[in-house]
């Protein structure tokens, strides 16, 4: 291809929008719900099995977002600090009756139990399945549409939730820039053991911390200079008028968030790892489980289907009608 | 008649600053004037543009005396999000301006916030898309754009709100000179049809001063000047000629010690006496010309200019720094944005690497030190391959300075900062010494030793990153746009500061889309666009003749003298009998004829 063909797709794909995917194509209400449901249910569920197949429908809504390669960091660090959970817990947790090893050091007292080993992977669990979702809201839902729609709930809360899910995004990006910056001027940042590595990168740490300090700075001096938080605004977004489909999910988010809010007070969901480990398997087949999960798996299978199609995406949108 | 700002005896101090960023400043602003604020980095410009949107005192704190109206509100009363319907500000910075994702979103979130119908937003979106040419990019990702691109929906975002006051800061700096055209003729057609005072602090007065209704020129936030451009060139012409366009220091050249001294007299009848005005466009300077030519005056090109002007330095050895083979590279499968590109660099050159935003050329140079990995072809440093080194490897000999100077800043003083990258690169001894010594010495950074890199203004970071990279003396220099937002002062020591880096062996490649650095400076020109590179030569050639690549000497003369690039090629004489009158002369020999 000519480097002038090339510039003709360049500009037709950007004279499109980017066709929505997976959750981004609910009415922002509808994602922003069963996104917050997904979180909530990480919190919930204890049962380790459980927690995988949460984990499962996550990962799914990415695949159906075609997201997962955007939501990567997210998982890496979800996957390091649930590491670092899982390994430390057993050594500090000391409860559980089966003990696998013992010792006794001077301030310490370290009490490896399987107990605490099966705790440690469910702690890691929990916090994979609650980053993930934070992953999902961040990289499947629209960051503006959602601005859009807490804007009119309470502006002010609307900045601060999305500055919170583009601050991970922005910091990838400076981060990034900042270790090429590093390494053009000769910073070796990958080489020798961990130790090395990690001093290598702790003065980008501090300079990530300033630069994104500083952008926040500059950000909100141009929100305010650009009339940010007066009263009487109006919103432009193309935003969609709620269909069939936002109610299914929604209904089914809020389903869902029932069930979990009476789980916490009923124990539904309860699962004990100490003193002794309970069998997980049953949990599975669990009614108030299956009615769950019935209810968060559902919107993802509906949105994979191949016939699948939002009736406003044939609907003119009211910003359509607008123009 | 009204006054839409106004400053009286403003005074102001930013938190921890030990000296005022603004003393005792007092303007007025009319309406549909088109302001232009110079200056040196670092003397207040930027802080009086900030003063005029409310953000000084409102955001930043500090020590604010004196008051600020902006249609009669005072601004210690009105914050700047009440001003925002009346006021536009375009920050330095376009990136860390952006609130939104996408452009058409990003246009309409001032609409929005003004509670303006969404009807009038789409109307008003269209207009500020089509005004800036960005109708193609209207659903873009804010994050796929280049800096240029970013630079014009914040401008288009600011239109959209059509203000009474719209202020500027470097509107230009990551433009190339058609973007740059197009970006200051949108907001003249805004100043001329909806009346709007602007106020507009650049570096690069060749680009904007023609538009300029009054000029202001700030040292150490104090106004010094506050003229009508003729007067402010008046005084320029003979201390601050760096200030001025080039068109206008040929014509100071020709002036003299007494012209310069008449320039700077009483001029009561300016408009109509020409001998006395200074040309601000190359339009002016042809008329002005063609006068001097008529009476006998002669422009003759200098003889070193004949040979082809700044050239690659005389060397023992003229070993191939970087040789670039068929390096082709593409954003996403099937859409390339380099094809087949070949390129050579040798010791003592300085090669000026140009295109219009979006052509390119960061890509390419990404390439240089392994950032980037060719997707077909190869690099070579030294005869070595990129692909089998580190980056921090290649670091060693391709020292690369990106567009963002804040991404090297990792210690808190600027001597740590040189002492840093001294340490990485296992400098020691008297080696050290000498290297971290010419690095301050060379880029004035010994009153700055103590600073904290990230409290600089724009041009003072660049200064400091430029000094980090370099500090380890790699055999290859790549730039990325050093000169954005660097006053000429600055920009002409850096100018002469790689010409010696060359004249030592290194080899340096500037990525610029100042067409005046690179005229005076480079030996080399390479123009890249569609992918490939158009031209590779010397720079006169390159330049001598382009449209827009060229300065605007070059524009003025092209016909008479081509070949001139600059007006420190070029010199003024009286006519002599044997000379025919009203005829622009050339040395023998020169490519530049007598027309």
């Amino acid at each position: 291809m000519s480097a002038e063909a090339a510039r003709g797709v360049r500009g037709c794909r950007r004279a499109r929008p980017r066709p929505k995917r997976g959750l981004a194509r609910l009415h922002p209400l509808a994602g922003l719900a069963y996104v917050m449901v997904l979180a909530f249910a990480g919190v919930v569920l204890n049962n380790p099995l459980q927690l995988c197949l949460l984990l499962a429908v996550i990962l799914a809504a990415l695949l159906v977002g075609r997201s997962l390669r955007a939501a990567l960091p997210y998982l890496k660090v979800a996957l390091y600090v649930a590491g670092f959970m899982a390994v430390l817990n057993p050594l500090f947790g000391g409860g559980g009756l089966d003990v696998l090893w013992e010792a006794h050091l001077p301030l310490l007292h370290i009490r490896v139990t399987i107990q605490g080993l099966a705790f440690g992977l469910g702690t890691a669990l929990r916090l994979t399945a609650v980053i993930s979702a934070f992953a999902l809201y961040t990289v499947v839902l629209d960051a503006d549409d959602q601005l859009a729609l807490l804007s009119r709930l309470s502006f002010r809360s609307g900045l601060v939730i999305s500055l919170a899910t583009r601050l991970f995004p922005v910091l990838t990006r400076d981060g990034e820039r900042i270790a090429e910056a590093q390494r053009s001027r000769g910073v070796e940042l990958d080489a020798g053991g961990r130790r090395r590595r990690a001093a290598a990168r702790l003065p980008l740490l501090a300079a990530l911390t300033t630069q994104s300090l500083e952008r926040a700075m500059d950000v909100a001096a141009s929100m305010e200079a650009r009339g940010y938080g007066r009263p009487g605004r109006t919103n432009w977004n193309k935003r969609r008028l709620v269909e069939p489909g936002d109610r299914f999910v929604v209904a089914l988010a809020l389903a869902a968030g029932v069930l979990l809010a009476a789980g916490l007070a009923f124990r539904f969901f309860a699962y004990a790892y100490y003193p002794l480990l309970d069998d997980p398997w049953p949990g599975l087949a669990d009614p108030w489980w299956l009615l769950l999960f019935a209810a968060l798996a559902a919107p993802i299978v509906w949105l994979a289907l191949p016939h699948t199609r939002m009736s406003s995406l044939k609907a003119p949108t009211r910003e359509a009608r607008w123009r | 008649m009204a006054v839409i700002a106004r400053l009286e005896r403003v005074t102001y101090t930013y938190p921890g600053a030990d000296r005022p960023a603004l003393r005792d400043v007092s303007l007025a602003f009319k309406p549909a004037e088109v302001v232009l604020v110079v200056g040196g980095s670092g003397s207040g410009k930027s802080t009086l543009l900030r003063a005029l949107a409310g953000l000084v005192p409102h955001f930043h704190g500090g020590v604010f005396a004196g008051r600020v109206t902006v249609l009669g509100r005072d601004t210690r009363q009105a914050r700047p999000r009440d001003l925002a319907g009346d006021v536009g500000f375009v920050f330095q910075d376009p990136e860390s301006q952006a609130v939104m994702t996408t452009v058409e979103r990003e246009i309409a979130f001032g609409l929005e916030n003004l509670g303006v119908e969404p009807r009038a937003i789409t109307r008003r979106v269209e207009e500020a898309l089509i005004a800036l040419g960005l109708s193609r990019l209207r659903h873009a990702e804010l994050s796929t754009l280049s800096g240029g691109e970013l630079q014009k929906v914040a401008l288009a975002a600011v239109v959209a709100t059509q203000p009474h006051l719209l202020l500027l800061d470097e509107p230009t700096s990551q433009l190339d000179p058609v973007s740059s055209e197009d970006l200051l003729a949108a907001v003249r057609r805004l100043s001329e049809d909806t009346g709007a005072t602007i106020v507009l602090a650049e570096h690069r007065v060749e680009r904007c001063l023609h538009l300029a209704t009054r000029v202001v020129y700030m040292a150490h936030g104090a106004v010094v000047v506050d003229d009508d451009p003729q007067g402010f060139a008046r005084w320029a012409a003979p201390s601050r000629r760096e200030l001025l366009p080039p068109v206008a220091r040929l014509f100071v050249q020709r002036a003299g010690p007494d012209g310069v001294q008449r320039a700077t007299g009483p001029a009561p009848d300016r408009a109509t006496r020409t001998e006395e005005r200074l040309p601000m466009t190359v339009k002016d300077a042809r008329r002005l010309l063609e006068e001097d030519l008529e009476r006998g005056e002669i422009l003759q090109l200098q003889p070193a200019a004949l040979s082809g002007g700044a050239t690659a330095a005389e060397l023992p050895s003229r070993e191939t720094v970087l040789e670039v083979r068929g390096l082709s590279a593409a954003l996403e499968p099937g859409v390339p944005v380099l094809e087949r590109i070949d390129l050579r660099l040798r010791r003592g050159e300085v090669v000026a690497l140009m295109g219009e935003n979006g052509a390119g050329k960061t890509t390419l140079v990404r390439h240089f030190n392994g950032l980037l990995q060719a997707a077909t072809g190869e690099v070579r440093l030294l005869g070595r391959n990129v692909a089998g080194l580190t980056v921090a490897q290649a670091a060693r000999s391709c020292g690369l300075l990106g567009q963002n100077p804040s991404a090297y800043f990792v210690k808190d003083t600027v001597a740590d900062e040189i002492d840093y990258t001294l340490d990485q690169l296992e400098v020691e001894g008297g080696d050290r010494d000498r290297l971290r010594a010419r690095a301050l010495a060379a880029f004035d950074l010994e009153a700055l030793l103590a600073r904290n890199p990230r409290d600089l203004s724009g041009g003072e970071r660049t200064r400091v990153a430029l000094a980090a990279v370099a500090a380890g003396d790699p055999p290859l220099l790549v730039l990325d746009e050093p000169t954005r937002g660097m006053d000429p002062l600055h920009k002409a020591a850096l100018g002469r500061l790689l010409g010696r880096l060359a004249a030592g062996g290194r080899g340096v490649l500037v990525v610029t889309h100042d067409v005046e650095f690179a005229a005076r400076f480079a030996a080399r020109a390479v123009i890249l666009g569609d992918g490939a590179i158009l031209a590779d030569g010397p720079v006169h050639e390159v330049l001598d003749g382009s449209l827009f690549f060229s300065t605007q000497v070059n524009r003025l003369l092209r016909h008479r003298l081509p070949g001139a690039l600059h007006e420190d090629e070029l010199v003024w004489r009286s006519a002599e009998p044997a000379d025919a009158p009203g005829v622009a002369h050339a040395e023998a020999g020169a490519s530049g004829e007598a027309s």
